[in-house]
């Protein structure tokens, strides 16, 4: 099969060979990894928690989004920079690992998540920038509170299970 | 004498059962890391306000006092989750350095919070009112984003050392 050709080529490669056999490489990364992602998980909640009015009720949603977004992203990027150099070390595994296919789902439902929420989620966000949110918007909170949660159990158990 | 605890403690019938549950680990470490996650980022956000990265919209006394309730709720679940996970292996925890090193850091970030959140029912402008005050605040910032990430590095390192 392709995909596993391609897989095994990846992970062969010299630096996804040398975290592999590195003592010290994979708990690095997986370091920097784990940082990033609590980092990106708890901007993110603090979003979704104001949506659904848990925290932050008084604030304007725009402020506490602006506050903390730009945070969410650059913790992002790095997590998932770190996240796919994990993979590459032992890719054809993890590639098998139910854990790790459900956390990639439910990654990508958090990202269509998110497109939906900013292209629908906010069109009438003056007449409630200020106080509760219309009932879509709070679902996209929850979904995405859901969502992270599910993302992060999954992370866990791909280290139980690989 | 430590050695002896965890034997003792790994073969009750409270440890025995959570290790027996595949489940558990996982879903107790689920739990620490969310809390973790809610915990970091309220430190940051202070933090990085204290530091003078960021300028945020709401005064530094209001932020301070609106974290608090968190910053103290998720210390509570971690430090729960904490124990569940010592009882399930007692040796992996107890017998580790890096563990004891992140109880330290634990016990210091805690420490820093409290006196930082102290401060403040003085005055609000406490870590604003003068000079010397403002590089006391940065200085503590530094301190508390610095200790935060140790706590995290520190523990993954457990699992490895």
């Amino acid at each position: 099969m392709p995909l596993e050709q391609a897989l095994t080529r990846l992970q062969n490669l010299s630096f996804p060979t040398q975290i592999r056999e590195s003592d010290w490489l994979f708990p690095t990364i997986e370091t920097v990894h784990v940082f990033a992602l609590v980092l990106v998980v708890g901007t993110i909640m603090t979003v979704d928690l104001r949506l659904l009015g848990f925290a932050n009720k008084e604030r304007p949603f725009s402020q506490v989004a602006a506050e903390m977004l730009p945070w969410t992203w650059v913790a992002f990027v790095v997590a998932a920079l770190a996240g796919m150099l994990m993979f590459s070390s032992k890719a054809l595994t993890y590639y098998d690992n139910i854990p790790f296919r459900l956390k990639m789902v439910c990654l990508l439902l958090a990202g269509i998540n998110m497109v939906m929420f900013h292209w629908l989620g906010t069109r009438r966000l003056e007449a409630w920038d200020r106080g509760p949110p219309p009932r879509a918007a709070r679902f996209s909170g929850g979904a995405s509170l859901l969502l992270w949660t599910i993302i992060v159990a999954a992370g866990r158990w791909i280290g139980f299970t690989t | 004498m430590i050695q002896e605890f965890c034997d003792w403690l790994s073969m009750t019938g409270v440890s025995v059962a959570f290790q027996s549950a595949n489940w558990f680990v996982p879903t107790v470490q689920t739990v620490h890391i969310i809390s973790i996650a809610i915990l970091l980022t309220s430190v940051y956000v202070v933090s990085f306000r204290l530091i003078g990265v960021t300028r945020g919209a709401q005064p530094l006394s209001v932020l301070i006092a609106k974290s608090t309730p968190w910053v103290w709720t998720t210390l509570c679940v971690l430090l729960g989750t904490g124990i569940l996970l010592t009882i399930t292996e007692p040796a992996r925890e107890l017998l580790n350095w890096v563990f004891r090193l992140k109880m330290l850091m634990v016990v210091a970030l805690a420490s820093i919070l409290l006196f930082v959140q102290i401060r403040l029912r003085r005055s609000p402008e406490y870590w604003t009112e003068s000079p010397a005050r403002r590089l006391a605040a940065r200085a503590i910032g530094i301190a508390a984003v610095i200790i935060g990430a140790g706590i995290v590095t520190a523990g993954r390192w457990i699992a490895y050392v």
